[in-house]
């Protein structure tokens, strides 16, 4: 859903301090999930040019989410106000091969609004997340996010995470 | 604003600039009756004067031209709408500035134009000059560098630093608008506000007009990639390379416009338009989806974006330019002269928007007692006697704001900076007619 076509279906503006709602995504709520994917993904791209984004990322994201949604072992959480999609978080279970504990819940995607932000709704967002993520089974979380993006890297590890391994890049 | 270079203005800058070589110079302050006199100018009496002044460095300011003294400093990146022409193709406008300050503001003025790899370079450069300076000058640095160099600088001198691009222009735009509101039966808050374009000018305007009471969410910023707004495409991008305009973009527009210029204007009250070269950047059809009693500037130079006589037929009532040919010129050099000379008369650590907005007021209020109408909404360079008005204005709101190191009444602020510049402009008529200042050859 872009800025425009939001503004058309009758949310108004800077309605921000409605009820916030952090829970699963509905499957009306799955094209304005799909949007904000995209904009993590263009945000990625500020820190390093292997993020650069494919011309056909929305349609993609539409699946993606889709899959989230549907697939078990997959999480959509949204934050919503009023009928708005303000902020995603996508991750999954993973199962690790060789170490212990075996079983990651995996934060691939977390985005919020820029208005919404430092309001502590990504904590809030990042807790329920992590509840939800342990009843399916994580015995510890991870997040994936650019080496580059140090105001993602300041929420987590102020949050207790730290960083457990790096992704090096390079063309061939 | 600067002038408009016309074939005639043009040939002359060159012939007079190689004739004078230099606008500026150095010139005594003190007699030399006999060489004996270097003994108290220089050593071994000046050795006392350093003693005292090293005990107390504030005695810098008594003893030294410290009091009156400022750098007016650029990197040359966007000189004029010339873009970037690097420090020795800025030294010819510094040296004017320079000249402005001293004749209309009694303010001496050194041009500075440096040569530097870095924003980082040159923030050290200009933190490096505080000790021989009352105030900082900036000028004609390129956007959004300009706005992270005066925050730090700002942040971290105890003297004012001043970027005239920003906060002369913005100041100057909130007299013009407060007198334009005025013809118009409006007032600040209340008025529908667009700004066109997001460079200095108007970063600086959005937050002046926010501090003097309109309200953020009645504003709305265009840029050239059309109207700011919290869910913008690129609004993270903005937030890591723009913050300025990221938090304006967070801020205003409060009915959440999208789209370009005209969906910004619809029912818009006052347009201040700081966006690039005219004269059909904006068209008629776009003002006329204004309030009627419309207020329009232009301020971009040599070429408005718009012309005057196109936006009167878009149903503009009040029209302003940054050109001396055309009704209501929207002029820096109204303001900065003034601003400098209050500043420095009560030795202001800083000057805050709180002494810029006391600036446009009087400025305002100046012009208003000379009578105010849609050509005529802003005081003349000739007027010079609203030069003392605001610099008193100025160095009161600075006192008020507790950032001046000396306290002076509001009559004294006035009668000081009346005095100041009236000795500048006696020097200027006392070297004329004395012939060390020639006219220059036809």
């Amino acid at each position: 859903m872009t800025p425009q076509n939001r503004r058309k279906s009758g949310v108004p503006g800077a309605g921000v301090g409605e009820k916030l709602q952090i829970r699963h995504a509905k499957k009306d709520e799955l094209a304005a999930a799909a949007d904000l994917i995209v904009r993590t993904k263009r945000l990625n791209n500020e820190f390093d040019p292997l993020f650069a984004v494919v011309a056909d990322a929305k349609p993609r994201a539409e699946k993606y989410v889709q899959a989230a949604a549907d697939t078990p072992g997959k999480l959509l959480m949204v934050a919503v106000e009023g009928s708005k999609v303000v902020g995603v978080l996508r991750a999954e279970i993973r199962e690790r091969t060789f170490y212990e504990p075996l079983m990651q819940g995996f934060i691939s995607d977390f985005y919020i609004l820029p208005e919404y932000r430092r309001k502590a709704m990504g904590n809030e967002m990042l807790e329920k997340a992590s509840a939800e993520l342990k009843k399916m089974g994580a015995e510890f979380i991870v997040a994936d996010v650019p080496a580059q993006n140090e105001i993602a890297n300041r929420f987590y590890v102020k949050r207790g995470f730290r960083a457990i391994s790096s992704l090096f890049g390079k063309a061939p | 604003m600067k002038g408009t270079p016309t074939a005639d203005s043009s040939r002359k800058a060159l012939s007079y600039s190689k004739f004078y070589a230099g606008k500026v110079g150095f010139a005594p302050k003190v007699p030399v009756r006999s060489l004996e006199d270097f003994s108290i100018w220089y050593t071994p009496g000046v050795a006392a004067v350093s003693k005292a002044i090293e005990a107390d460095p504030e005695l810098s300011f008594e003893y030294t031209g410290r009091w009156n003294t400022i750098a007016v400093v650029t990197d040359g990146t966007r000189v004029l709408g010339l873009g970037n022409i690097g420090p020795e193709g800025a030294l010819p406008v510094m040296e004017g500035k320079a000249l402005i300050y001293n004749f209309l503001g009694g303010v001496n003025a050194m041009p500075l134009p440096v040569k530097v790899k870095s924003q980082d370079e040159l923030i050290s450069f200009v933190s490096a000059l505080e000790p021989s300076m009352g105030g900082v000058n900036l000028e004609d640095i390129e956007s959004p560098k300009c706005f992270e160099v005066l925050e730090r600088l700002r942040g971290e001198m105890k003297i004012p630093v001043w970027h005239d691009d920003q906060q002369g222009t913005a100041g100057v735009t909130l007299a013009a608008l407060y007198n334009a509101l005025e013809l118009t039966g409006r007032k600040l808050r209340g008025s529908r506000i667009v700004l066109f374009g997001a460079g200095a000018a108007n970063v600086a305007a959005e937050r002046l007009l926010v501090q003097a009471g309109a309200d953020p969410k009645d504003i709305t910023v265009l840029d050239s990639k059309g109207i700011l707004h919290p869910e913008r495409e690129d609004i993270d991008q903005l937030m890591l390379k723009n913050r300025w305009k990221y938090d304006i973009a967070i801020r205003t527009n409060g009915d959440r416009r999208t789209g370009g210029l005209k969906e910004a204007l619809k029912g818009a009250d006052a347009l201040v338009a700081a966006a690039g070269q005219g004269p059909k950047m904006i068209k008629p059809d776009e003002i006329s989806v204004m309030n009627r009693r419309a207020i329009a500037f232009f301020l971009a130079n040599p070429v408005p974006e718009m012309l005057p006589d196109a936006a009167k037929k878009g149903g503009a009532e009040i029209v302003a330019t940054g050109r001396s040919d055309y009704p209501n010129q929207v002029n820096n050099s109204l303001l900065f002269p003034a601003v400098f000379r209050g500043a420095l008369d009560v030795r202001a650590k800083t000057i805050t928007d709180a002494m810029v907005i006391e600036a446009a007021k009087e400025l305002a209020a100046f012009a208003r007692e000379k009578g105010i109408s849609d050509h005529q909404i802003l005081p003349t360079m000739v007027q010079w006697a609203v030069y003392p008005r605001v610099a008193a204005k100025v160095g009161q709101a600075a006192i008020r704001g507790g950032v001046a190191r000396k306290k002076l009444s509001a009559a004294e602020s006035l009668h000081t900076a009346t005095a100041v510049i009236e000795h500048s402009r006696r020097v200027m008529s006392a070297l004329r007619k004395s012939g060390v200042i020639l006219d220059p050859p036809e």
